[in-house]
């Protein structure tokens, strides 16, 4: 394999002095079929090194590859929960190695309702807002309107219930990795550093441990959260036409009546 | 009241913000920002004008850092509190409830503020415990300025408190004295705004504790600590302070009919006063400068400027300034240590420990 990269190489490297041969003698037609030749060789190139290297890491190339839509979608998908840019961001980060900015992040809501507003239901999902319990877009939290209208409504216990859900789901996530990555395992030491029992100090959190300490806790406020819940989703349903029910009320007079 | 509006001139009143109301807190005996506060001047205009501006306005660096320390605090439904607050006051598990008051608006937060709260001291359920991003206001000498907590109040058994949240760092448990106290006073504004609130609401205002939750980073790391800060004397001060705004006939009497601290701008807004005159204006209201001045009145600079020529003993502090009772001019202080001066009738005890501390020196020195 070696051998054939080599002389590859070797024939791109003759081609390139040639092209620059003819181009300096205005040899204009040479030059093309020597840059057409150059073409084929280079792309003889690349098929041979990716045959012979293994299929590349998740690492790089998929930072590019992957719209950030993909990837906020993906790591909703992993967290189950309306969630902040902040932690969108890292679990992108610390499961995928895929770099996401916050900023990238800020402009993909509205960008979500002017494509539901112009051609509604169009796409399998959309990025779309957390409602408060007064119909208003909670600042700052992504949802995914696929979601059951419950998950994507908040009470006054929701933020804690999402974050000792999310927390779950990325200690789940961990113990079905064979290698679990150093960044996620950090990610959940420090989330469960706020959960009562779920990490000694400040040593690195075991997700079993984790898991176990953050039901615990969730088992104390998930009747009520529900309750709430459910009151807010029936209002939701019933006041909020379908653009407002995934990206929220936001003109006065909703806000007054919802109140 | 029209009085006052002489003194500050055509301009419109000038709104307080908390930094400028926990000022008032920080140095309570001075008739010259009493009146102007109490009149609305604009001291940063006035400063600026006179030549004297205040060296405020936090570097870029220490706002970003501030907002940084502030959001992590407040993540993920304040989820760094809570561990706090279980870990400081034993909040039960079951109080994890959070509002984000912003969610609904900049325009509706003040009465989005009101509704919630008020609701919470009525049912007394215990599940909204954190109202983030609140909006208060408080009536100063006949003007409502609205304060933006970077505060969470949170309702625990039955009471609010007032958490403030900084960025200066505390090192084996202790933080620079100064600054602990600059943010109680800052927080006290804040206690006091909701217990005006409270007792509008027909509740009890003393369901607001004078205990407010101070949250720092610990140790050079990010992480956060949390204490306790009783604020009751930076109340008592700051509602004596406000009391007595509204009573400044007291420090109107014995001016002269035609002062005023008016700018005289032309139609633009642009101040055409001459500054010495203006100057001369101002110092007709007794000042009493103090080093803190300068963390927390925009006069500051043009104050310790006067205090200096003066050879004022306030340069010195409050402290220095007080244990020299009586004593008001350094020349004065120095000539009674060197002997060159004869201590006038009541001085000879603070002289006689002024020699003594000379001649300690000198000991030392030699
Ligand atoms: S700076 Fe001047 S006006 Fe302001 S409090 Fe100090 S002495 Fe009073």
């Amino acid at each position: 394999m070696s051998e054939s990269l080599d002389a590859l190489e070797r024939r791109i490297a003759e081609l390139r002095a040639e092209v620059r041969r003819a181009v300096k003698a205005k040899e204009n037609s040479l030059a093309r079929s020597l840059r057409g030749d150059l073409r084929r060789a280079e792309k003889a190139w690349d098929e041979a090194i990716t045959a012979e290297e293994p299929p590349p890491k998740l690492r790089e190339p998929e930072a590019s590859l992957l719209p950030i839509r993909e990837q906020v979608h993906q790591a909703l998908a992993l967290l189950g929960v309306p969630t902040s840019a902040k932690l969108i961001v890292a679990v992108n980060d610390a499961f995928f190695s895929r770099e996401l900015r916050g900023s990238q992040l800020t402009s993909l809501r509205r960008d979500e309702e002017r494509s539901f507003r112009s051609d509604p239901y169009a796409r399998p999902y959309y990025l779309c807002a957390a409602l408060t319990d007064r119909l208003s877009p909670a600042r700052g939290l992504l949802a995914d309107s696929s979601w059951a209208p419950e998950l994507r409504v908040l009470g006054p216990l929701s933020p804690r219930v999402d974050f000792l859900t999310s927390t779950m789901r990325i200690a789940e996530h961990l113990t079905r990795l064979a290698e679990p990555p150093m960044g996620a395992l950090r990610l959940l030491s420090r989330m469960a550093q706020n959960i009562p029992g779920a990490v000694e100090g400040f040593a690195p959190a075991d997700p079993a441990t984790a898991i176990r300490a953050a039901g615990a806790e969730l088992e104390v406020h998930r009747a009520a959260d529900t309750a709430q819940r459910t009151e807010v989703a029936a209002r939701v349903a019933r006041q909020l036409p379908d653009v407002e029910r995934l990206f929220g009320a936001a003109t006065m007079s909703t806000l007054r009546g919802a109140c | 009241m029209n009085r006052l509006e002489e003194l500050r001139g055509p301009m419109p009143s000038h709104p307080h913000d908390a930094r400028a109301i926990a000022a008032l807190a920080a140095n309570p005996g001075c008739a010259r920002r009493a009146l102007m506060d109490a009149a609305g001047v604009d001291k940063d205009r006035v400063a600026r004008h006179l030549g004297f501006p205040a060296p405020f306005g936090q570097s870029q660096f220490a706002i970003t850092r501030g907002n940084v320390f502030e959001a992590l605090v407040k993540e993920n439904g304040c989820a760094e509190l809570l561990r706090l607050l279980r870990e400081l006051l034993g909040l039960p598990i079951a109080q994890v409830g959070y509002q984000d008051v912003e969610s609904v608006g900049s325009h509706l937060r003040h009465s989005h503020t009101r509704a919630l709260i008020d609701r919470a001291a009525r049912e007394d359920d215990g599940t909204a415990v954190f109202y983030d991003h609140p909006l208060f206001s408080l009536e100063i000498a006949g003007h409502t300025s609205y304060l933006e907590p970077d505060v969470v109040a949170f309702q625990i058994g039955g009471r609010f408190r007032i958490v403030e949240i900084k960025s200066f760092g505390l090192i084996d448990g202790q933080a620079e004295p100064e600054k602990v106290a600059a943010a109680a006073r800052q927080a006290a504004v804040y206690v006091l705004a909701l217990r005006t609130l409270m007792a509008d609401l027909g509740h009890d205002p003393e369901r607001v504790s004078h205990d407010v939750v101070l949250v720092c980073p610990e140790n050079f790391a990010n992480r956060p600590a949390a204490a306790l800060v009783d604020v009751r004397k930076q109340l008592a001060v700051l509602k004596r302070q406000l009391a007595r705004m509204t009573r400044v006939d007291r420090l109107l009497e014995g001016l002269p009919r035609d002062l005023t601290f008016d700018l005289v701008p032309d139609p633009d807004g642009v101040p055409t006063r001459p500054a010495d005159e203006l100057a001369g204006a101002l110092r007709q209201v007794p000042a009493r400068y103090a080093p803190d001045c300068l963390s927390t009145c925009d006069m500051c600079m043009f104050c310790r400027d006067e205090a200096r020529c003066d050879g004022s003993t306030d340069l010195l502090g409050r402290q220095i300034r007080d244990q020299l009772g009586g004593v008001s001019r350094m020349t004065e202080a120095l000539g009674l240590a060197e002997g060159t001066l004869e201590p006038a009738e009541g001085q000879e005890e603070i002289a006689r420990l002024l020699r003594l501390a000379d001649r300690l020196r000198e000991e030392a020195l030699n």
